[in-house]
Formats: structure tokens, C-alpha cells, sequence
């Protein structure tokens, strides 16, 4: 009788302690948490995902992990007992997909990657549409039709970014240029201090840029030319100078996907197709410099001086066209995408026809430049 | 009376050992009084790093691992800096011997069974080739080889960087920055499900065998000596400079060309940035050398003992959470306490007695 | 339009390269006595986050500088302690300190980032000298003072070097040390205060990056340009004057890789000086002999007396 009873209380305990024990989810960063970057976004949606959770979940991360070296983290990470594994940069994906399979019962994520197995899924929040509207405001503020835009590296994404970009500003004015200048790097603050400074003195009077510091905001200040913050809110670095930008919440993405997870609903053997590419619609960026800001008090007169003749909204003026798009695309992406076909790459080949709407995996692939980009361009289709 | 430093002859094996060993471990209590700073018990801290990085066999795996391109830039350096060749280039002539390596992978075409010695020969080839200019223009031209090196560092740097970006840029890369991915037969195997690339582990001990014996047992080791030793005396002798240098950097370079080659293809199997291809093995390869007292033997040992203490950082930060530039702040600790140790080796502190009056510039 | 292009190259140049003159002419002093340090990025990086931290309590970005100097020449004390009076290795040393630096100042600066610095060094245009045709608006419009300053400091230095007693000891120290010493000069003494000067400037370099160039602090935020610092201070051969117009040079490739973007690989443009220091070197040397390069003979080499 008491063998059963101990029995019954060990057991008793067991439950108790596996019930409450922690899910405990580890993200793996590319820089410091400190960037004000990319590194910094994904730890605001760590931080708020905690919240969300409470006790029902653990996170730690680890940051500032060379590309090639997130093997052994991820080996760290699992004999610390980590049940799911968020590697945020694209870098990481060989490392991620060969861990994978060497530890099958724990759960991957890749964050921005394409390659998924059955446990490992495949996660981005795009700026896509956002970048799109800040085109919009860009072409209305500016005084000469030249846009700049420092970029990191001439890859799909950043080039489907400064694509939105351009059309968004053609949408205001149909001459308006993007000259692009590109660091071919994430991280470089003095690249982009004299990238913007080159932008600036080859005649560009706003600037939007895609890099891991706040430095070309700054820049862009320096010389009193508006420009645009990302990831990050960036207003404190550029008073007066921000009028919008591009804000991320990776928490939506992770919070969905880890409520999954405690659910039951995503295990480690069946997120082959989970692909989260998540857009306005879901709320997973936003847009603005600040959160609930989405141009700055400072410049909506200004947007509202610019009135075009628009074919689909007749006489409008800058700032109800950025929050009419605004609203569009945060219903969906039926009702307007930037890509809508017709769509021409700026060599005048047809790319997307007359009402195709591009499929994520077109966007992910996008390689063409529109009409309007100005600048070098990598691995553009002849 | 007063305390001078007087120089020692060649210090005993038990010396070298007493003194390395106890400098790391007063590096490892200024570590320890470091994480006791940050809340972490030292102790017990020391006790799961061990578990971790040695006991553990995946941990232990990356340790070696780590250490591979160290062991053979290390052990290449050890010939140059007995004869005085400072060369400072190691993480160049690794770059270059990666791209070499990474041309043949990619463009060759050869048969699967030619592939990957093709690729050793071709990083060795590219990595000699790499210091040969630095080598000629110090002996022909008394050009000094530290600057010439460090330059061909930042050459060798930019020329990865041109090559991913441009023309080798990957076609199935999604626009980012590699080459195409290599054909399996380029890959070098690895010890089962580890990273651990053991046929370039194993070149990395021939290499340290094949330098010792040189070193000790040919005419030519015994030039690279008297030029590191005395080079009036070795000019005297009749010693061949120009043959001589030619040949140590050769090989020298040539080690380092191939920890390249084992880099991109045991670890990343395309060309990646030159900052993902060597995360300054080049350089660290340079404090292996000069821990290891230039001796191509020891250099293996302390290779790994640098492996060792990169792999920790990892495991400071997981199962530690301890912020991540902790680990660059250990290593200064290390690095500096055992450098700090080493005139222990080269000087005895001797109480002497002032037979005459101090002279102006009386120091130390 | 070329001159434009001519004009913004050369003032983008002049503030690009203001940090790695900077920190050459720390390292020109610190080699003509015969000391090595690859530290200069450690040093430089502690100098900008020591520099951040001050201005942005006391507000004043002077005050700024001052700490990133002291900064500097406290790291670099440390070179001075290891290499100097323990002759260790310089090599490692330097090596060490530099990997030091960039944790530590990751450490402490944890709690500093991602705010800018709220009272930075502002732009000053010099009167007179800014009329100046075509060089009037490069280099004295919208240039920091520490970019002019680091001029005056390099012709001051080569003043010192090369026409006063103390920069006869300092390269005496450096060429011969023996010789020095028979001659009643403390050579330790010259080579720690040497290294410690080192350090000061390149705390200038990493004061102005925080203050000046990029008021924020970042993790990393110096980014190898200490390095090139360290190759600058050889490519000058020693030579403050000269260190000047290789600074600019390395600094209209780096601005022209982004302003000639269409028209070259910016990574080909980038690593030209490098190649042309090499080739400057043998051209040199081939035209005069290795004797050209004022080499400190004994560069790297601890001393000790009665020893060589």
C-alpha cells in the first residue's frame, strides 16, 4: 500500500513537472541584439512573444553567430534542452537543415529561407507593400524626381524592395528616378555614410535604404534631406527628418506559429509546407517610424500640397492616396499589389501580363529591375 | 642591490610547461572572477565547459575542427618565422587557396576521383603562389615582407568578395552572394555525422611531421635556422637566401593554401564571404605559431588549445548566458596572460650587486 | 559635372580618411621607435565607445575626445607593458589587444546602443580658405575640425620627426637602440611613451567615428578600419607628409566605389590601393634600393641591453 501510494505521488509528480515545464524556444541572431537592425527587430519579437506566453514558454537566444559557425550553437542549444530552434537569417540554412536531421525531434525554423523539411519551417514578414508606400510619400516630397536607395546586397529581396519602391514613386510622379547604390554588405556604417553622401551629391533628395544601422537616416539629416527608417524606430537618430519607414512585428509570426506548437497542430514531422510570408494583412510589418505613426505629423501638409490626376481615384491628393493603398493592402492582397500585371522591366520586356497577380514564389525570385531604377544591377535578366 | 633580468639559455620542456600552464591558469581565474562578475558561479561554469567542449564527443568534434586551418597555417608560420620570414599573410594565401580549390570544384570538369586532390594541389599551388611575391620582393629587393603580406591580405579579400558578387556569383543562390554549390565529389568527407573534415586533419599532422623533419634533419633546415639565428653567420656560410626563402615561404604559404581548401570544401562547400570563409584563422594562425615557440610539433597542440577556447565562447553563451563579447574579451585575458608569462622562458630575474655606479638609461 | 565630381570626391576623401590618418600617424611614431602594434583596432574601438559614453553624459563632445584619447593610451599601455617591459611578442600583443578591445567595448557598450549621440561635433567652415577655387568647397565647407586638425597634426609630427631633438631620440630609439642607449637615452622609456602617443591618437580616430562621423555607438562600429589604418601607416613609409596624401588616396578609391558604382566593380576599386602600395614599394625599391624605405631597422624587435 505505501509502494503504490509513492508510486502514485512520483507519478503525480512527473505530470505536475511535465505540465509545467516550459516549451523552451531558442532564436539564433546574426548580429547583436543591439544592432537597431535586423538582429534588434527579432529581439522585439522574442521579447514579446515571452510576454505573450508567459510561463507556457521559455525563450533564449544567442547573437552575433558567424553564418557558418550556427552549427555548433544549434548543438549547444539542443543539449540545453531547446525544443524549437529559430534561425533568423538566411545564412544560417545549410547549418539549420544539416541539424535537422541529425536532431529530428526538435522543431527549425528559417527565417527568410526557402527550404523547408518536416522539421523545419520557413518564415518572413515582406516590406514589399510597405516599401511601396514610402515610394509614394518619397516622389511627393521630393523637389528633383531623384530618389536614393543604399541597398546591402543585390539579392531578390532587396531588389523586390527597391522594385516597390520606384513604383510607388512613378505612381506620383511618372519620371521619378531610384538611384541605387549598393554596400555589399549588411553591416558597414562608414560604406553607408559615403554611399548616401554620393546619392546626395549625385542630386537625390530623399533616401530610403535597406542596411543594418541607422547611419544613412543620419546622413540624409546631416544634409537636411528627408528619409525613411527600417526595422527599427529610427526618429531619434534623424529628428525631424523621418517621415515613415518600415516597421517590423515578428512577434505575429512567431506567437502563431508557437501557439502551434503548444497546440499540437505543428509537430517535428509535418512542416514541410509551412511557409509563413506574411504581409500587412497580417500585421507583420507595419507602416511608419513609429509604431501607429504612418507619415509624420511634421510632413502630412506637405503631402496633402500634391495633387495628381489619378486614373483610378481621379483628383487625389499625396497623403489619401498613401493611406487609401494603406488600407487596400492591409484588407489583401487581392484588391492591389504593386507587381500587378502588366508589369515591364525597365529593358521594356514584359515580365508579369495584363492582370497577373505575382505569386510569393515569383516575388522571392524577383531579379528585374522596374522602369525607374537607376544604378548597377546584379544578375539582371537580359 | 637590485633586480635585472638576465637572459637564459634554452629553457628546459618542464619550464615551457610549468609556465604555459600556469599562465592559463591565471586566465582562467580572471575568467572566473569575470563570471562570477556576471552572476555565473566560476566553478561549476568550468565544469560544463569541460563537459561540453572535451567530454562531450559532438563538442569535442568541433574543438578539432575549429583547429584544422589553424594547425596548418600554424605549422606553415613556424618555418617562416625561423628564419625570420614574418609572415603576416596566412589569411590571404587561405583565401586564395579556397578560391583555387573552389575554380577547379566548379569549372574543372574533372573526374570524381581526380577532383578533390586537384583541389589540394591547386590551393597549394595558389597559396605558395600567394607568398611568392612577398618573398622575392624581400630578397631581391629588401622589400619588408610584414607590409607586403598584410596588403595581400586585403587583395585576397577584395578578389573573394569581386568573384561572389560577380563572376562566380551563384546562379541557384536566390541573388545572395556565393558560388554555386560544389558537386559532392568536391566534398571532403567528413569523421560520420560531424563537420570534422579528418583527410585535412591528417595533412595538417604530415604537414607538422614533414616541417619538424626538415627543420632537423636536412641541410635546408638547418639554412632556415642559421638564417632565423645569426644571418651574418649563415651569409658566411654560404648560405643560398634566395633558394632558401623561396622554398620555406613556398611551403609556408602552400600549409595555409590548404587550410583553404579544407574550409570551402569540408566546411562550406561553395565560395562564401571571405569573412565566413576564415573567421581570422589567418591571423590567429600567427599567435599559434609564436605560442608554440615556432616549434611545427607544439604548434598542433596549440592550435587546438585556440580551437578550444573559441568553442567555449559557445558554450559561454548558451548554457552560461553570458553575453556573447565575453568570449572576445577571455581570449585578450588568454592571449595576454600567456604572452605575459613568456619572458619567464627567455629571462631569469637575477638580484645583483652595483659593482659601479648607474649609468643614465638604467631601466628594468 | 566632372568638377563636381572632382570636388565631392576629394571632400568625401578628406572626412573618410580623417579617422585613418588619425590612426596612421599614431602608428608612424610608434614604429619609427621600433615598436609594432596591431592593436590599433582595439584601441580605436575603446576610444569610440569611451568617447560616446563621456559626450553623451557631460554633453560636451570635446570632453568626448578627451576620454577616447585616454582611452586609447590606456589600451595602449597595455602593448606598452606586454612588449616593452616584458618583451613579449608585439606581434601577439598587438593581436591580443585588439581582439580585447572589440569584446570589451561590446561589453560595456551593451547598454549604450541605439541611441545617437545627442550633442555631436558639427560641421565648421573655415573663412577665408573656403573661397578657394574648386579646393575652397571640398575641404574647408562641411568638414569636421578634427579632419583639418589631423592635417596640422601630421605636418607637426613630421616637424618633430624629422627636425627636432626628440624625433632624432624617438627614430634613433627605433633604428638603433644599442647606439641610443650607449648614448645615454632611455630607450624603454622612449618606447612606452611612443606607444602610449600611439594609442592616444588612435583613441582621436575612434573618438571622431562616435562624435563626429557616426554619433551613435555600435558594437564593431570601427569595422577593420583600424586595420587599414595599420597598412596606411607603411603605405606612408613611415612618413607623416606622406601619410596625408595616401590617407586621401585611400579615401577617394573608397568613395569612388560608390559614386563610380555603374561603371566598376566597387570591390575591384577598393582593393587598388593595396595593390598600388605593393607596387609603389618595389617601384622604390627597384629604383633606389631597399635602403629607400627608412625601414626602423630595428622594427619589432624588443630590447634588452646587452643582448645583439
Amino acid at each position: 500500500m505505501r509502494r503504490i501510494l509513492a508510486l502514485i505521488l512520483a507519478a503525480a509528480a512527473l505530470t505536475f513537472a511535465a505540465a509545467q515545464d516550459p516549451l523552451k524556444v531558442a532564436f539564433i541572431y546574426v548580429g547583436p541584439v543591439g544592432d537597431y537592425g535586423f538582429s534588434y527587430a527579432h529581439d522585439l519579437g522574442r521579447q514579446a512573444t515571452q510576454e505573450h506566453f508567459g510561463d507556457q514558454i521559455e525563450t533564449i537566444f544567442v547573437e552575433d553567430v558567424p553564418e557558418p559557425e550556427v552549427e555548433p550553437f544549434i548543438d549547444q542549444l539542443v543539449a540545453d534542452g531547446a525544443d524549437v530552434i529559430l534561425g533568423t537569417s538566411f545564412g544560417f540554412g545549410d547549418g539549420i537543415l544539416a541539424a535537422a536531421q541529425r536532431y529530428p525531434d526538435v522543431i527549425f525554423g528559417w527565417g527568410t529561407g526557402y527550404l523547408r523539411s518536416p522539421n523545419v519551417f520557413t518564415y518572413m514578414a515582406d516590406f514589399y507593400q510597405v516599401y511601396y508606400l514610402n515610394g509614394l510619400i518619397a516622389a511627393a516630397l521630393s523637389e528633383s524626381g531623384s530618389l536614393g536607395y543604399v541597398g546591402a546586397f543585390p539579392i531578390a529581396e532587396v531588389k523586390r524592395h527597391i522594385n516597390a519602391f520606384t513604383l510607388g514613386a512613378r505612381e506620383i510622379n511618372p519620371d521619378a528616378e531610384v538611384n541605387v547604390r549598393w554596400l555589399y554588405n549588411w553591416y558597414d556604417p562608414a560604406g553607408a555614410t559615403e554611399a548616401t553622401e554620393a546619392l546626395l551629391a549625385a542630386g537625390s533628395d530623399v533616401i530610403a535604404f535597406t542596411e543594418d544601422t541607422p547611419t544613412v537616416i543620419q546622413v540624409a539629416a546631416q544634409r537636411e534631406s528627408p528619409g525613411f527608417s527600417h526595422y527599427a524606430s529610427m526618429v531619434e537618430f534623424a529628428p525631424g527628418y523621418v517621415v515613415s519607414g518600415q516597421l517590423v512585428n515578428w512577434e505575429t509570426i512567431y506567437i502563431d506559429f508557437i501557439q502551434g506548437v503548444l497546440d499540437g497542430t505543428y509537430t517535428n514531422s509535418n512542416l514541410e509546407d509551412v511557409d509563413y510570408f506574411w504581409l500587412l494583412e497580417e500585421e507583420a510589418v507595419e507602416l511608419g517610424a513609429e509604431p501607429g505613426v504612418p507619415v509624420a505629423e511634421a510632413y502630412i501638409d506637405d503631402l496633402e500640397a500634391v495633387v495628381i490626376d489619378h486614373p483610378e481615384f481621379g483628383e487625389i491628393n499625396a497623403y489619401d492616396l498613401v493611406m487609401r493603398r494603406l488600407a487596400q493592402m492591409t484588407e489583401s492582397r487581392e484588391n492591389f499589389d504593386p507587381f500587378l500585371g502588366p508589369l515591364v522591366d525597365r529593358n521594356g520586356k514584359e515580365v508579369y501580363a495584363d492582370g497577373y497577380l505575382p505569386t510569393i514564389g515569383d516575388l522571392v525570385s524577383m531579379e528585374f529591375a522596374v522602369p525607374g531604377v537607376v544604378g548597377p544591377w546584379d544578375n539582371e535578366p537580359q | 642591490m637590485t633586480w635585472k633580468w638576465e637572459p637564459r639559455g634554452e629553457p628546459t620542456a618542464a619550464l615551457v610547461w610549468g609556465v604555459s600552464l600556469g599562465a592559463v591558469a591565471f586566465a582562467m581565474i580572471l575568467t572566473g572572477i569575470l563570471f562570477a562578475f556576471f552572476g555565473v558561479a566560476p566553478i561549476p561554469a568550468f565544469v560544463t565547459i569541460v563537459e561540453r567542449t572535451i567530454l562531450d564527443a559532438r563538442g569535442l568534434s568541433e574543438v578539432v575542427r575549429r583547429s584544422i586551418p589553424l594547425m596548418l597555417a600554424g605549422v606553415g608560420l613556424t618555418l617562416a618565422f625561423r628564419a625570420r620570414f614574418w609572415n603576416i599573410g596566412a589569411e590571404g594565401q587561405l583565401l586564395i587557396g579556397a578560391v583555387a580549390a573552389a575554380g577547379v570544384a566548379l569549372f574543372s570538369g574533372l573526374p570524381a576521383t581526380l577532383l578533390l586532390p586537384t583541389m589540394f594541389i591547386a590551393g597549394f599551388l595558389a597559396g605558395a603562389a600567394w607568398g611568392l611575391g612577398p618573398a622575392l620582393l624581400k630578397v631581391r629587393l629588401g622589400v619588408n615582407e610584414i607590409i607586403t603580406t598584410l596588403m595581400l591580405n586585403y587583395v585576397a579579400i577584395y578578389i573573394v568578395r569581386w568573384l561572389i558578387n560577380g563572376p562566380w556569383k551563384g546562379r541557384s543562390m536566390a541573388g545572395f552572394a556565393y558560388s554555386d554549390m560544389f558537386d559532392p565529389a568536391a566534398f571532403i568527407p567528413t569523421l560520420g555525422a560531424t563537420r570534422l573534415h579528418w583527410p585535412t586533419l591528417l595533412l595538417a599532422i604530415l604537414a607538422a611531421l614533414l616541417v619538424t623533419w626538415l627543420l632537423a634533419r636536412t641541410r635546408f633546415g638547418f639554412e632556415v635556422r642559421m638564417m632565423g639565428e645569426s644571418p651574418e653567420a649563415a651569409r658566411y656560410a654560404g648560405v643560398d637566401f634566395f633558394r632558401t626563402t623561396l622554398i620555406l615561404v613556398l611551403v609556408s604559404a602552400g600549409a595555409a593554401g590548404l587550410a583553404g581548401v579544407g574550409e570551402v570544401a569540408g566546411i562550406h562547400r561553395r565560395l562564401v564571404d571571405p569573412g565566413s570563409l576564415s573567421i581570422g584563422y589567418g591571423y590567429t594562425a600567427i599567435i599559434v605559431a609564436l605560442l608554440a615557440r615556432r616549434n611545427p610539433l607544439a604548434a598542433l597542440v596549440t592550435a587546438l588549445f585556440l580551437g578550444w577556447v573559441a568553442a567555449s565562447g559557445d558554450v559561454m553563451q548558451v548554457a552560461l548566458r553570458l553575453p556573447s563579447q565575453i568570449t572576445g574579451v577571455t581570449q585578450g585575458l588568454v592571449l595576454l596572460s600567456v604572452i605575459g608569462a613568456e619572458p619567464l622562458l627567455r629571462y631569469k630575474l637575477v638580484r645583483v650587486r652595483k659593482t659601479q655606479p648607474p649609468t643614465a638609461g638604467e631601466v628594468a | 559635372m566632372e568638377l563636381d565630381l572632382v570636388v565631392t570626391t576629394l571632400a568625401r576623401a578628406l572626412a573618410f580618411s580623417t579617422p585613418l590618418l588619425w590612426a596612421a600617424l599614431g602608428e608612424i611614431v610608434v614604429e619609427r621607435a621600433g615598436v609594432v602594434n596591431l592593436g590599433v583596432e582595439g584601441m580605436m574601438i575603446l576610444g569610440a565607445l569611451a568617447g560616446f559614453v563621456v559626450a553623451q553624459t557631460t554633453g560636451d563632445p570635446w570632453l568626448g575626445l578627451l576620454a577616447a584619447m585616454a582611452a586609447g593610451g590606456l589600451t595602449a599601455a597595455l602593448h606598452a607593458f606586454f612588449s616593452v617591459l616584458l618583451r613579449a611578442n608585439q606581434y601577439v600583443s598587438g593581436l591580443a589587444l585588439t581582439i580585447f578591445g572589440l569584446g570589451l567595448s561590446g561589453l560595456i557598450g551593451r547598454s549604450w546602443v541605439g541611441r545617437p549621440l545627442t550633442n555631436p561635433m558639427e560641421f565648421v567652415d573655415v573663412p577665408i580658405l573656403q573661397s578657394i577655387p574648386v579646393l575652397g568647397p571640398a575641404l574647408f565647407q562641411g568638414q569636421y575640425a578634427l579632419s583639418w586638425l589631423g592635417l596640422l597634426a601630421a605636418i607637426a609630427l613630421w616637424f618633430v620627426l624629422h627636425h627636432t631633438r626628440l624625433g632624432l631620440t624617438i627614430r634613433t630609439v627605433g633604428e638603433n637602440p644599442a647606439a641610443a642607449d650607449a648614448a645615454g637615452v632611455r630607450v624603454l622609456t622612449v618606447r612606452i611613451w611612443t606607444v602610449i602617443f600611439g594609442g592616444v591618437m588612435a583613441g582621436v580616430a575612434g573618438g571622431f567615428l562616435s562624435l563626429a562621423y557616426r554619433p551613435s555607438w555600435g558594437q564593431g562600429m570601427t569595422n577593420g578600419l583600424g586595420w587599414i589604418a595599420l597598412a596606411l601607416a607603411i603605405f606612408a613609409l613611415w612618413d607623416p607628409l606622406r601619410a596625408i596624401f595616401a590617407a586621401l588616396l585611400f579615401g577617394t578609391f573608397f568613395t569612388l566605389s560608390f559614386s563610380l558604382q555603374a561603371y566598376f566593380a566597387p570591390q575591384l576599386l577598393t582593393m587598388m590601393p593595396y595593390l598600388f602600395t605593393i607596387l609603389a614599394l618595389t617601384v622604390i625599391a627597384l629604383r633606389k634600393g631597399a635602403g629607400a624605405f627608412g625601414a626602423p631597422e630595428a622594427l619589432g624587435e624588443p630590447y634588452s641591453r646587452g643582448e645583439r
